[in-house]
């Protein structure tokens, strides 16, 4: 299978979009908070003015390929 | 440390078949399941030093903690999905106590087990598509009648009109780019749709979290019937040929626990009805 990444092998921001954003969620006693996500991303690019980029994670569109490359 | 401090219970997915946990060991982490009527949660015990509420707080500012713990998520998921189907918890999910688990298997009984049924045979992947900006600029020289329309008027135009037209162009290339984008990202999901049982577009992620030069142009995930993959794998090389050329890179990865088709309000209303 070359046309494929075989999932123990991809990068980190491929298992953030799906474990932290994803999944089954249930009211657990402790549980992570759409606040905390954020604060996980922006903890990937500490440097990075993160309040530009939340609006963008939060705000980005839900159909593909509509905003311009930047 | 010693078992006793690991006072908190960790989730990590609920499963109806009997599971195999004896895979962990060399890991370290001693992952069990909890039976209750028919389905199986998997658990690990944690300690409070690491995931209490304020705690757990504390090391989500920490990329090496998260990154460990993320993929030990994920890597015990991926263990135990190998055999059979999984209801795939968030991220740090974490009970008190093991009667709270088991209250959660007792209250969601019915809806976990549709669920799991619903999801027997099926594979989650995702698909990220990346855009390369000046391979699609140059393909839009060659390729699009408005570009090379606009490039012919500049060359037989006198200096003053030129500078406006070249004006034009870049405004014309950008929305053209937009527009061809929009068309081939929407034509790779469409064709890829029709393979899968489900297929969702998902939020982009920024270049400073993807770190890759390309701008992600789609974030999609599909549901696919296992028997289905190889016809999935011919349509994403028919994609990868048509679009290479014109800029796109294809990013594919699976099979996944189906963290993006386990919603359970959505299937527990269903089931209701």
């Amino acid at each position: 299978m070359n046309e494929v990444t075989k999932s123990k092998d991809v990068a980190l921001i491929e298992v953030l979009d799906k474990v932290l954003d994803k999944g089954a969620v249930v009211a657990g006693d402790i549980v992570i908070s759409v606040a905390d996500v954020d604060l996980i991303y922006i903890g990937l690019k500490v440097l990075l003015s993160s309040v530009e980029t939340m609006e963008r994670l939060r705000g980005a569109p839900m159909s593909g390929g509509r905003e311009e490359p930047t | 440390m010693n078992v006793a401090e690991k006072s908190l219970i960790y989730l990590y997915c609920v499963t109806k078949a009997k599971p195999d946990c004896s895979d962990f060991e060399e890991t370290g982490i001693k992952v069990y399941p909890i039976y209750f009527q028919g389905t199986y949660a998997i658990l690990s015990r944690v300690s409070p030093e690491e995931f209490s509420e304020e705690n757990l707080k504390k090391n989500l500012a920490n990329m090496e903690w998260v990154e460990k713990n993320i993929r030990q998520h994920e890597k015990v998921i991926e263990e135990i999905m190998k055999d059979i189907t999984v209801i795939p918890f968030k991220f740090g999910t974490i009970f008190k106590t093991e009667e709270g688990v088991e209250n959660l298997l007792k209250e969601n009984n019915l809806k976990f087990k549709n669920v799991i049924t619903d999801l027997e045979g099926k594979e989650e992947w995702g698909l990220k598509v990346y855009c390369d900006s000046e391979k699609l600029n140059d393909s839009l020289k060659k390729e699009d009648e408005r570009v090379q329309g606009i490039e012919k008027e500049i060359t037989s135009s006198g200096k003053g009109k030129a500078y406006f037209l070249k004006k034009k162009k870049s405004e014309l290339i950008k929305n053209v780019r937009n527009e061809k984008i929009s068309e081939y990202t929407q034509d790779s999901f469409e064709r890829i749709k029709r393979a899968c049982l489900e297929a969702k577009i998902n939020k982009m992620l920024p270049k400073e979290v993807t770190e890759k030069k390309e701008s992600m142009v789609l974030n999609a995930v599909f549901l696919i019937n296992a028997k289905r993959i190889k016809e999935f794998e011919n349509i994403l090389a028919y994609l990868k040929t048509k679009y290479t050329n014109k800029g796109l890179i294809f990013d594919c990865t699976g099979p996944w626990p189906p963290y993006n088709f386990c919603n359970l309000s959505e299937k527990g209303k269903v089931q209701n009805e």
